[in-house]
């Protein structure tokens, strides 16, 4: 019996069920992208279930932190939720809770209130950006596609000047070896030739 | 003072005095232009120390200059590893390699009488002085490895600081006394140059490589096809030295720029805790995903009844998920008559799983096509890619004491029947096989 | 000539001997002796041999990627994010795989429409010509596989509605044959739903039945370029040409050098997966919905619109025609005009334009709505 129920909990709480619909519905909307609730929360499906990240499993240590977490109605220094994502946790600080929960009404203003400063994965596009492109502000490797190339190709500058260098030149060696050839091949054949 | 003249005042006096003295020598002795060569005198031991000489001097000379004159690049390029020890391993190498040849050149110098007959003092002092630098240079790459990193911040800056006519031997005062003698010794060679046959090295024929080639060809009809051979082979075995020039460059960029990448690559990662403990986490995650799956697979082989959640948990406008005898999602909503409703969810177009909430007309989605289907029905809406209704599924009710009381068939009959007082008692359940109460 | 006559086996002798003539079969003759065409159309000439390269990068990074991704519908996704994330240069590895795969089918397209407008499948090149679309659809299916490989949201529910499709043919079979598809479709996945069997053959597929496939058909598809040459692709009766060795060669290796620098700095600057949301690339997960906006790679467009526009039968009848017309090329357009192959293949490019870059705005005039 209690697999039965384990799973029937787990399969009510496979869809999204997060609580602030209108975040995603906004960038949704503005970026042309579909999100879901892993652009702020652990879970892909929101905080509500007994999946991992979910607050159906958490320990007793993480609902401690839980709980400290949504006390933080100003914005403080250091907010670390289990439940959130280190973006989730960044909007917290920076905004405080009361704040994001009157901007459910207003979520187009989140991008300019959190600023342009914070780049959690480094990929060269702020943290804001990332929320109104509708990509991942946690991963290396998502990024709207042209400002990411951008980025990428003036971080690797070097490296492609190098590859240039290196393609051009030894592209050049083997047409010379193959001219060679050539010229040795032609030596030959004339030289039977009179 | 005297150090500040080696390192500022002697290396104007070196430049100016090699170009006069090389404009000199151009005008007065013009077919001394040349290494003045002692070939016929002797030939194996010329041969034995002359080749590695040259070969030794000019690697480590290309890597000076690259390393001198383009210390940007040179700098990116060292910051790998990889490349930065094969260039140190290179280098000694050629060191060796010239140290050695320049031993042999000097032991002939000194005991073939014929050559001697032919040695002058400045020979000797300038291959006294080669052999004093290669010392120098092999003692500072032991001592303080690494010259190809640190000169680019020190050396480069210093020799341009001079080439601009702006000196400034800040840089490379504080440098150990090693190479600073290096250094002097160094422009005591510039200085040399147009004194000595050292002069040659203004006659190196790389322009050889690209000149237009010149062949001297017989008019005897006899040697025509020889004459041919040889007008093709020297442009081809200028080719082929063109080409393996570029290609051990080319090569040797390659090579700098990706194997230490690829030595990595299959080295594999070597994570940190945190690192191995998230990437654990996440195959842990993974393991319970297929765990959950084949338990509910064996759960269904096993078990006449399956529970899918007490009736009143049930919402009539979202559904919830759960898994039928086949494997197939499906959803439970709670029907308006009040008793449990169940739908599959496996979309009838192309497999898959539809949406659990309702819209505003009591209807789900599948968001791969874009077909809405009423649960009340199964019907899918006019124009949708879906044509079939999504079939409704069989249940039955039990209480606590797993007595069913009432049941649905998949043709929508119930059986049975709910004293409202007890409802909120009863649990869902799908059935293997159909259940009827009557 | 033969005449109907002939007794049949005398007439394979004479089909094989013009195709593979004993005298032509060296080094000679193959390399040395062989002349390309100039003219204004020449550009096409290089198509085959940049698929060839992209093929060769698609061979070493993915044999780069083996050492590393878990076939297992539990760890293979999770082995491709440390690949990327982990491994010392497994990113460029993984985008290099990814970017020159799509190139490669890009060109390959292009190469297609390209020496179906010049009619280079013309008599005596009907074994280039066939062997031709032979690695032209081992090219698709390498796609296909391959895309399954990551096991991502996309990966699953794509391959799921890709080979979901085989079955809605069942419809148009009457009595027992109805099931035939659906039998097909199981046979495909291994079981009755994608999973583990499934994830199991289609990695068996792309690396070691697919390559064996592609060099044997290879094989013969270079080795008849070379003993018959490239076609004279336009209606000029006197075409200069040039050799093959070195002048053709040179070039041919200019533009693999140009293709290299282009491919590595695109891997190197953009991953793959930043063209995709990131909801399509979480781990597959079977027991939730499926998520918005699952679409086969671009290089299925041009099949994918259609189905989702016009009646099924249409799309199966229509592809099949078009299917067995390629491949019967050389026989079906054997006299027709080169002028009228030209515009068939234009119009063929033209659609492949619409379908890849249009496809939504066309399904959505169509239609009304998202797909």
């Amino acid at each position: 019996m209690k697999l039965h129920r384990t799973v029937v909990v787990l399969l009510a709480f496979a869809m999204p069920a997060g609580a602030h619909h209108e975040f995603q519905t906004f960038v949704q909307s503005h970026s042309g992208r579909p999100v879901n609730c892993a652009l702020c929360h652990t879970s892909p499906d929101g905080p509500e279930g007994t999946g991992a990240g979910q607050i159906g499993s958490l320990t007793e240590g993480e609902r401690e932190r839980l709980n400290r977490a949504r006390a933080a109605f100003e914005p403080s220094p250091v907010v670390d939720s289990p439940i959130l994502n280190d973006f989730g946790n960044l909007l917290v600080a920076r905004l405080g809770k009361r704040r994001i929960l009157e901007l459910r009404s207003k979520p187009e203003l989140v991008a300019a209130e959190l600023g342009f400063a914070n780049d959690l994965d480094g990929d060269g596009i702020p943290d804001a950006q990332e929320y109104l492109d509708g990509t991942h502000p946690l991963s290396r490797h998502h990024g709207a596609p042209l400002r990411l190339f951008w980025h990428e190709l003036r971080a690797h500058a070097f490296q492609v000047a190098m590859l240039f260098a290196a393609t051009a030149i030894t592209l050049y060696g083997l047409i010379s070896v193959l001219r060679g050839f050539a010229l040795r091949l032609q030596a030959h054949e004339s030289g039977d030739a009179p | 003072m005297m150090q500040s003249f080696l390192l500022l005042g002697l290396p104007y006096v070196a430049i100016l005095g090699c170009i006069a003295g090389s404009i000199w020598r151009f005008r007065t002795r013009r077919f001394s232009y040349s290494a003045l060569s002692s070939q016929f005198l002797e030939d194996k031991s010329l041969v034995l120390g002359s080749m590695p000489w040259h070969l030794g001097i000019f690697v480590v000379l290309a890597g000076h200059a690259a390393a001198l004159l383009f210390p940007r690049v040179w700098a990116g390029l060292v910051a790998s590893p990889t490349f930065l020890l094969s260039v140190e391993a290179i280098g000694l190498a050629a060191s060796a390699l010239a140290f050695v040849g320049l031993s042999v050149l000097l032991v002939r110098r000194l005991t073939n009488g014929r050559v001697q007959a032919v040695t002058s003092v400045v020979d000797l002092v300038v291959l006294a002085i080669f052999l004093a630098q290669i010392v120098l240079g092999v003692l500072i790459a032991v001592i303080h490895p690494y010259g190809a990193a640190w000169s680019t911040g020190t050396l480069a800056p210093y020799l341009w600081s001079l080439l601009t006519l702006r000196p400034d031997a800040s840089l490379v005062i504080d440098l150990p006394p090693l190479v600073q003698a290096h250094l002097a010794l160094a422009w005591g060679i510039v200085l040399l140059v147009p004194f000595s046959r050292l002069v040659h090295v203004f006659s190196v024929p790389l322009a050889y490589l690209w000149r237009a080639p010149q062949v001297v060809v017989w008019s005897n009809p006899r040697r025509w096809s020889s004459s041919v051979a040889a007008a093709t082979v020297l442009p081809a075995r200028r080719l082929f030295l063109r080409g393996a020039a570029a290609l051990s460059v080319g090569g040797a960029l390659l090579a700098a720029g990706t194997a230490e990448t690829l030595g990595r690559f299959f080295f594999g990662p070597r994570l940190s805790e945190e690192q191995q403990a998230r990437l654990d986490a996440r195959k842990l995650e993974r393991l319970r995903q297929t765990q959950r799956e084949k338990e509910l697979a064996v759960e269904r082989a096993a078990q006449r009844y399956i529970r899918i959640a007490t009736l009143s948990e049930l919402d009539a406008r979202k559904g919830r998920y759960f898994i039928d005898y086949e494997m197939r999602p499906a959803l439970a909503f709670l029907g308006e008559d009040g008793l449990p409703l169940l739908i599959s969810a496996k979309c009838t177009h192309l497999g898959c799983t539809v949406a659990s909430e309702l819209d505003a007309q009591g209807r789900v989605l599948c968001p791969c096509h874009v077909s809405f289907f009423d649960i009340k029905t199964g019907m899918p809406n006019a124009g949708a890619p879906a044509k079939e209704p999504l079939p409704h599924l069989a249940w039955v009710l039990m209480d606590d004491t797993q007595q069913v009381v009432a049941s649905r068939g998949a043709d929508g009959r119930d059986y049975g029947r709910v004293d409202p007082e007890r409802a909120a008692s009863l649990s869902v359940y799908i059935a293997k096989r159909e259940e009827r109460v009557s | 000539m033969s005449t109907a006559t002939d007794p049949l086996s005398s007439r394979v002798a004479r089909f094989v001997r013009e195709r593979l003539p004993a005298e032509k079969l060296n080094a000679r003759q193959l390399l040395i002796e062989k002349e390309v065409p100039q003219h204004k159309a020449s550009w096409a000439y290089y198509l085959g041999g940049l698929a060839l390269f992209f093929f060769l990068i698609q061979v070493v990074t993915g044999l780069m990627l083996l050492f590393y991704y878990q076939p297992t519908v539990s760890d293979a996704h999770a082995s491709v994010a440390a690949i990327s994330e982990h491994v010392a240069g497994g990113a460029l590895i993984r985008n290099l795989h990814a970017w020159s795969a799509s190139a490669m089918i890009a060109v390959v397209i292009v190469h297609v429409l390209t020496t179906f407008a010049m009619k280079a499948f013309a008599r005596p090149r009907e074994l280039t010509w066939v062997s031709g679309m032979t690695l032209a659809l081992i090219v698709f299916t390498f796609g296909f596989t391959g895309y399954l490989l990551p096991w991502n949201q996309i990966a699953v529910n794509a391959t799921k509605v890709g080979l979901q499709s085989i079955e809605a043919l069942g419809q148009y079979l009457p009595g027992e044959l109805a099931r035939w598809p659906t039998y097909v479709r199981e046979t495909i996945q291994g079981e009755p739903s994608v999973g583990q069997a499934t994830l199991s053959r289609f990695f068996a597929l792309h690396v070691i039945l697919l390559p064996l496939a592609t060099v044997a058909a290879l094989g013969v598809h270079l080795l008849q370029v070379q003993v018959h040459g490239m076609s004279r692709g336009v209606d000029v009766e006197q075409v200069k040409t040039e050799r093959f060795f070195p002048f053709f060669v040179i070039k041919d290796l200019s533009v693999w050098g140009v293709a290299f620098f282009v491919v590595c700095v695109v891997a190197m600057c953009l991953p793959f997966d930043a063209l995709l949301p990131y909801p399509l690339l979480e781990p597959f997960n079977p027991l939730g919905s499926t998520p918005d906006g699952i679409k086969p790679e671009w290089y299925f467009f041009f099949v994918y619109y259609p189905l989702e526009i016009l009646p099924y039968w249409v799309v199966v009848a229509g592809s099949t025609l078009v299917l067995g017309t390629m491949f019967l090329a050389p026989w079906i357009f054997g006299r027709t005009s080169r002028r009228t192959l030209r515009v068939l293949a234009l119009g063929a490019a033209a659609y492949f334009l619409l379908m890849t870059f249009f496809g939504q705005t066309v399904y959505e005039i169509l239609k009304g709505g998202q797909p």
